[in-house]
């Protein structure tokens, strides 16, 4: 009830102030599955069988001033495999601020994030069930078109409450070449820092309450050219493993990327080194499932596919420190990656009548050299050591259109995927996938997609195979219907066909989308964070609503 | 129940106050400078933004279809399209290759953290608002192949 007094308070005091530059945004969002108990992968055992995750946003904006509310409801429970502190509905996030050309301030919870994200970075994403929002104040001031600095002070929301540390930062980005009067070329420098402060309370190892952690960043760029560079230190800071303090050591990153680009052509490189480089809110929950209390942000730089076969192997990238047994000892990660992407000329042999683009992707990651001292939970990180290999990956990828209402692509990806090292279980899994999708356009807005895919290995379980059939009705309702299937899996009763069907209907920023089927377990992964779900099938409902 | 009852609640009554404007948000360009998008959008040009990732492939499908028939759209009408990457630092490094590499004729700023995504209340991608004189006359969500011709329409209905 408390809510609702809340949300109407909010609400009348937004229409007193109605004036002509104010601005009043609401924007719901459900997503709810009803989970059905299954002959091939058996029984749904979990309480409630119906779940719901529910997100209702409202904005009010008068001039320079803006508030907020967020409500969040899980009812009767929240999806399968979110942090249990989802739970039932309460007021998530409150937030108020002000904004000018030359100071920003906000008070409540607010997002932020330090360059890259290497050293912090607060974010909303609701399929994985991150919202590390910060509850404090930021200040933000920009004394000129060159210079700003901004600072903040808060605590980071985990559940419906907030963990128990405090969180400091700070963060500068001059541009350098702008102050100097030059336009030939560009230079950015960045430097932040974060103090992270939890009571130590752990009797046998003796490091500080607070952890710092500072970051530097240089941006260059001239002509075509164009260069980054970012390194992060943290300082000493009780090392869990196992769910235990077992050390005191610092933590570190290095970030480089360079590239070129003119019309038709582009091509960019990354290298990146982290070296113990977890950093959470409360220590203990270093490692845990859920992705809470994770203060900075460290994706798998690889290229992010955005279909089913080539998203079974996802590497994440590996800056913990983990001693599972004498045999499997990590402490971060390096390696890098190389895009290019290429036009192939309109009116040319090989270009044909509207081109042809091209798209190459190669990654290579592995494990810290260094020595280890396995009984001591010790190490000693080589500089740029090259240890066990993590993960490598190829994938090309040819668009084409044909004629007028025919193109197509066909995407080729070659993986190697360390799942003893990547997992902490075991095997290694190499494997050859190969997608062809073809739209044929119907007119008036109709459209036919179909998609083809294979996955071919001889390792964990085998060959896959799937594919897409998307009808489009117009350019408001669309169904559609999949299917991968594990044909090549040794065990008979493992040979289970994940198929789904549903529809969409949109109207203007209005959606609504209804799926029947069976998912496969495993990793959810957005932007290259991984949620594991369990394998279910069910119906699932997805709302999107903004006025 | 409660929550339902509150959704309702504001359904009847809040309709008349929708996002009819762009909040005023600092994006960045691909050289990493920052600008203010309400400062980004031409006050005479009919302005299409389309919220989009490297590794969406609807969205890329979307721009790659546009991009066919941008010169003929520029040439009949006075619009321009703005694309506004949703990519964090997993996959931005890859946005100013892959521009390159598809010869992309738009103007690209950067949400890196998704600040102007979530004040519009964008869930999915891609995602088209058309703005004229900086008011929202139109919004789509998800492509479906051949919608673009529906957006020639839109702008051609709204240009003088």
């Amino acid at each position: 009830m408390k809510n609702i007094i809340a949300l109407q308070l909010l609400f009348f005091t937004s229409i007193t102030l109605a004036q002509n530059n104010s601005n009043l945004t609401v924007g719901f969002e459900s997503n709810s599955q009803y989970y059905m108990d299954d002959e091939k992968t058996g029984d749904f055992t979990e309480e409630n069988k119906f779940r719901s995750n529910n997100y209702l946003k409202i904005d009010y904006l008068i001039s320079n001033f803006y508030f907020g509310i967020q409500a969040e409801s899980y009812e009767p429970m929240s999806l399968l495999n979110y942090s249990p502190d989802f739970n039932q509905t309460n007021i998530a996030l409150y937030y108020a601020g002000y904004k000018s050309k030359k100071i920003e301030v906000a008070a409540g919870y607010f997002y932020e994030q330090y360059g890259s994200g290497l050293i912090l970075r607060s974010w909303e994403n609701r399929q994985l069930g991150i919202n590390n929002a910060l509850r404090g104040a930021k200040v933000k001031f920009s004394p000129s078109d060159n210079i700003e600095f901004s600072a903040l002070y808060g605590s980071q929301r985990s559940g419906f409450d907030v963990s128990d540390a405090s969180i400091y930062g700070f963060n500068s980005e001059i541009n350098i070449s702008s102050i100097l009067k030059v336009d030939t070329w560009n230079l950015d420098l960045g430097f932040s820092y974060v103090g992270r402060k939890e009571v130590n309370d752990n009797l046998v190892f003796n490091f500080n309450d607070l952890t710092n952690a500072i970051s530097a960043r240089v941006n260059f760029s001239k002509n075509n050219f164009y260069s980054s560079a970012e390194f992060v230190s943290k300082s000493n800071d009780g090392l869990i493993i196992l769910q235990e303090v077992r050390n005191v050591k610092p933590g570190n990153a290095f970030l480089f990327d360079f590239g070129y680009g003119k019309k038709g052509f582009g091509i960019n490189a990354n290298f990146r080194r982290i070296e113990n480089m977890n950093f959470y809110s409360e220590r203990n929950a270093t490692g845990n499932i859920y992705n809470q209390n994770i203060i900075n942000y460290i994706p798998a730089l690889t290229k992010q596919h955005d279909y089913l076969l080539t998203n079974i192997y996802v590497y994440q990238a590996q800056p913990q420190v983990s001693f599972q047994d004498p045999t499997l000892l990590k402490i971060g990660e390096i390696g890098g990656q190389v895009d290019l992407f290429y036009t192939l000329k309109k009116k040319t042999v090989l270009g044909g009548k509207y081109g042809t683009k091209i798209a190459l992707n190669m990654s290579y990651w592995a494990g810290l050299s260094g020595d280890f001292d396995y009984e001591n939970f010790d190490y000693g990180a080589d500089t740029f050591g090259i240890g066990e290999k993590y993960f490598s990956e190829i994938s090309l990828e040819i668009r084409k259109k044909w004629s007028r209402s025919w193109s197509s692509i066909f995407y080729y990806v070659n993986q190697s995927y360390n799942k003893r090292y990547i997992e902490e279980t075991f095997g290694n899994v190499e494997t050859d996938i190969f997608v062809g999708e073809a739209t044929y356009k119907l007119g008036s807005g109709k459209s036919l997609r179909f998609e083809a895919q294979h996955l071919w290995t001889q390792d964990d379980k085998k060959n896959w195979t799937g594919a897409t059939l998307e009808f489009n009705l117009n350019s408001k309702l669309a169904i559609y219907a999949n299917n991968i299937y594990n044909y090549g899996n040794d065990d008979e009763s493992k040979k289970i066909n994940y198929y789904n069907l549903g529809g969409s209907y949109t109207k203007g920023a209005q959606r609504f989308t209804l799926n029947y089927g069976r998912q496969r377990g495993g990793l959810i992964c957005i932007g290259g964070v991984c949620r594991f779900v369990p394998e279910s099938t069910g119906i699932t409902a997805n709302i999107v609503l903004s006025f | 129940m409660k929550y339902l009852l509150v959704l309702v609640y504001f359904l009847c009554y809040n309709t008349a106050f929708s996002q009819t404007t762009i909040p005023n948000i600092t994006l960045n360009t691909l050289n990493g400078k920052s600008v203010k998008i309400q400062d980004e959008i031409s006050k005479d040009k009919i302005t299409i933004l389309s919220f989009w990732a490297s590794w969406c492939v609807p969205c890329i499908n979307e721009l790659d279809a546009i991009s066919e028939v941008y010169e003929d759209w520029q040439e009949d009408f006075n619009m321009e399209l703005i694309a506004i990457s949703t990519d964090d630092a997993r996959t931005q490094k890859r946005i100013r290759p892959m521009v390159n590499g598809k010869g992309w004729p738009y103007k690209i700023l950067l949400d890196k953290n998704q600040e102007l995504k979530r004040a519009l209340n964008i869930s999915t991608i891609p995602q088209i608002i058309i703005l004229k004189d900086s008011k929202i006359i139109y919004i789509h969500s998800g492509y479906s192949p051949g919608v673009e011709d529906e957006f020639y329409d839109i702008i051609k209905e709204n240009s003088n």
